[in-house]
């Protein structure tokens, strides 16, 4: 079906995951085992099942599905809102990020149902029952929905994501911007790291050691356009790397699945213009 | 945290094993494995070309195999996959530019791609059929 933009859900639901073994190119640690389902609750008449990815690191087990059955009315209307409630009233032990509540903060971003998306504006109508809740993938796991991002910041830290100048700021005054070169950051500034993209990039499943993604490369563009940065050259030469940059093969999962509604895709593909159109 | 914990991997969440298969990707691992087996294709016609070359025999058993019906699915899924890897490539050429990266262009030429190399390869077979018969 055609899709107009990343908050639309398909109204297809098969085949909800690639034909491949459930366990291929997974280490022996990271294979998941069933979990525990837990009790229905009592006297309601609208449930939802949530299938959330578990993993303790104090126990010797390896990761599981747990089954949780909510009572949707007695819990709010969106994931995180189920989320909280399992944490408060069925298992405290369940750990996740969760910060504004209100798409702004990325901290709750993780694979619901298959695709990444922010679990405070993902309703709960929108999902199917049961639905699935795993970490963000491609990750090592610190504790169940929470994925260790040390490599995700560490690559972002590579692109220097400061304004980087040589010539002093003008004497008594901010390097100011016109309202047209302020607009040039559009589409880049909204973006609010939360990593949806990155972590459902094919490419970066197979090269996230050297690829940076599209997270980092829109924030790269983002430092490109600045009319107040002077290293434009220089980023293009850091960029110009079979793989920081050219892995994106423009398979384009990164604007289907980004929660601002932001283009990372094009924004890679513009900046593979500008290392081509500097040499002219 | 306990000595044990710290001495054992961290598991890494699952990818592909769990991520929804949508038009983009699949589109682009159709894309990659047309171009594979047009690369193996090519091989096929080096070897028909050989077999011209080579005179009758060689010839007439190629020929035998391609006219079987296994050879007649090879050279369907040939057909399919030339005119696939032609049409989403140029939606790649596009993309090179900087053109249709809208969501719902990446959708309505996705499904065009599907759509058109599915009636040109139709197109390609009924003519062949219909000049041979």
């Amino acid at each position: 079906m055609l899709i107009k933009s990343s908050r639309q859900i398909s109204r297809w639901r098969i085949p909800k995951r690639f034909p491949v073994p459930e366990n291929s190119g997974v280490s022996p640690e990271s294979r998941i085992e069933a979990g525990q389902i837990w009790p229905e609750p009592a006297n309601a008449t609208r449930i939802k099942h949530l299938q959330v990815y578990r993993y303790d690191p104090d126990s010797s087990r390896g990761p599981r599905i747990d089954t949780y059955a909510i009572d949707r009315d007695k819990c709010g209307p969106m994931l995180l809102d189920a989320l909280i409630k399992i944490k408060n009233e069925i298992d405290p032990t369940l750990t996740f990020r969760r910060s504004c509540r209100e798409g702004i903060c990325g901290s709750c971003a993780m694979n619901i149902d298959g695709t990444n998306w922010l679990a405070c504006t993902r309703s709960l109508d929108e999902i199917s029952d049961p639905a699935t809740v795993y970490p963000l993938n491609n990750m090592d796991v610190v504790k169940d929905l929470v994925g260790d991002q040390s490599h995700a910041m560490a690559q972002y830290a590579t692109i220097k994501p400061w304004l980087r100048t040589t010539a002093l700021p003008p004497a008594g005054r901010e390097r100011l911007q016109s309202p047209e070169e302020r607009a040039q950051l559009d589409g880049d500034y909204e973006c609010i790291l939360c990593f949806c993209c990155t972590s459902g990039c094919p490419s970066h499943w197979w090269n996230g050691d050297r690829f940076l993604g599209p997270a980092v490369l829109l924030q790269a563009h983002r430092w490109l356009v600045d009319s107040r940065d002077e290293a434009t050259a220089e980023r293009l030469d850091e960029l110009e790397d079979p793989f920081k940059l050219y892995r994106c093969h423009t398979i384009l999962n990164c604007t289907r699945t980004c929660p601002k509604g932001l283009n990372p895709g094009k924004k890679i593909a513009e900046i593979k213009l500008m290392v081509q159109q500097r040499q002219g | 945290m306990s000595e044990r914990s710290r001495s054992r991997p961290r598991p890494r969440s699952p990818d592909v094993q769990i991520y929804r298969p949508q038009l983009t990707s699949v589109l682009s691992i159709t894309h990659r494995a047309t171009g594979v087996w047009l690369g193996l294709g090519s091989i096929l016609l080096v070897a028909w070309l050989i077999a011209v070359a080579s005179g009758g025999d060689a010839y007439a058993t190629l020929d035998r195999f391609l006219g079987s019906w296994i050879g007649a699915i090879l050279l369907f899924s040939w057909t399919f996959s030339l005119f696939y890897h032609l049409c989403n490539g140029i939606r790649h050429l596009a993309w090179d530019l900087d053109y249709g990266f809208e969501l719902p262009t990446i959708y309505l030429t996705g499904w065009l791609v599907v759509a058109v190399s599915v009636i040109l390869t139709l197109l390609t077979w009924a003519t062949a059929l219909a000049l041979k018969a």
